[in-house]
Parts: C-alpha cells; sequence; structure tokens
C-alpha cells in the first residue's frame, strides 16, 4: 500500500503590499520598518545599534567601497563592500551627498571603520529581513 | 565630523555590542529569548577577543 509522504508545506509568500513599506522604510531608516510596524522598542534600538555603528565608522576614518571590477577577489571584495555600505540607506546616501570621501590608509583605525560602516548596512539587512518576517506574520 | 581613535580592545568591544544586541532582536521570537541570546553574542564575541588575542601574544613569544 502506497503511503503517502507528509512534508511541511513552505509558508506561502505574503502579498507584495504588505511588506513592501516596511522592508523600504527599514531599508531608508534602520528600524523604521519596526517603528512602521508597530514595534517601537525593537526599532528604537536597531536605530541606535546601527546608526552608531555607522558613525564610528565614519569618526574612524573608514573607507566606503565603489564598484570596481578586476581580478575575482577585487570585484567580489569591492561590490560586496558596495552592496553592504548601500544597505545603511539614508546614512550611507547622506554621507555621500555631503561628500565623505576617503582614501584606503593604512592602519588598524580605519580598517576597523571600514568594516564599521560594511557591517552596519548588513546589520540593516538583517533588521529589514526581521521587518519582513513581522509584516508577513511569521513573527510578533 | 569629528575625528576618533580607538583602540583595538575599545573598537572590537563597541562592533561587539552594536552586532549583538542587532543579532539577539532579528533572530528569536521572544522578548526574553532576545536578551538571553544577545548576551550569549555578546559573551562569545568578547570570549573570542581575549582568546585570539592570547593565541596572538603566545604566538609571538
Amino acid at each position: 500500500m502506497a503511503t503517502k509522504e507528509t512534508t511541511p508545506d513552505k509558508p506561502k509568500m505574503p502579498p507584495i503590499n504588505v511588506w513592501a513599506g516596511p522592508v523600504l522604510v527599514g531599508w531608508i531608516v534602520p528600524g523604521g520598518g519596526h517603528f512602521l510596524l508597530k514595534r517601537p522598542g525593537r526599532g528604537a534600538l536597531l536605530l541606535v545599534s546601527i546608526t552608531l555603528m555607522f558613525l564610528l565608522g565614519l569618526m574612524t576614518r573608514g573607507m566606503m567601497f565603489t564598484p570596481q571590477s578586476g581580478d575575482l577577489l577585487t570585484t567580489v571584495i569591492n561590490y560586496g563592500g558596495f552592496i553592504g555600505d548601500l544597505a545603511s540607506g539614508a546614512l550611507y546616501l547622506v554621507a555621500m551627498m555631503f561628500g565623505y570621501s576617503q582614501p584606503d590608509m593604512a592602519g588598524a583605525v580605519h580598517d576597523y571603520g571600514t568594516k564599521f560602516l560594511v557591517t552596519a548596512g548588513l546589520l540593516n539587512i538583517l533588521a529589514m529581513v526581521d521587518a519582513y518576517e513581522i509584516a508577513a506574520e511569521r513573527k510578533s | 565630523m569629528p575625528k576618533m581613535n580607538l583602540s583595538h580592545f575599545e573598537a572590537a568591544f563597541l562592533f561587539s555590542l552594536f552586532a549583538s544586541v542587532v543579532l539577539g532582536i532579528v533572530t528569536k521570537k521572544t522578548d526574553r529569548d532576545r536578551l538571553y541570546y544577545g548576551s550569549y553574542c555578546f559573551v562569545c564575541f568578547l570570549g573570542a577577543l581575549f582568546g585570539i588575542g592570547w593565541v596572538m601574544r603566545l604566538g609571538h613569544g
């Protein structure tokens, strides 16, 4: 007798109008998606953490990546870093608007600054994913 | 924008703190779990900071 295999159903993709707003606002303002979804406590913690990390990156004169091709490693590092920087949303856009430009310099402090800038963006991506899950009612 | 100089320890400590807060918030579903996991991440970051620091110190002789 054939038995029917039971596999857990994949959660359905929610309609775009449900999650696009919080995710977009979450990109522009870190934690903004959480504020929009009425999670102000979590939104405030995300806003403070990501913004402080980005500001520390600026104050330690970290380098902003620009898209640059070359050998495979150069391409991956520069495009990956650029995406990480860009993910900080308004923080990145405002910094570039005010002409922030820092060459890649030797030194531990500048190197930490570069990592702070990229990590702020990567943490913001995590916050955007969290906002998506809350909007899709997969999380409270 | 004012310039700031941080020591290795200060920079790694602040990095750990902010990253732990975000990781705690986004990965867990209850406030208690968030606090627990954020603290756990922070302790792991600091453990790695001191552990790898000592390995490098001893490796240099």
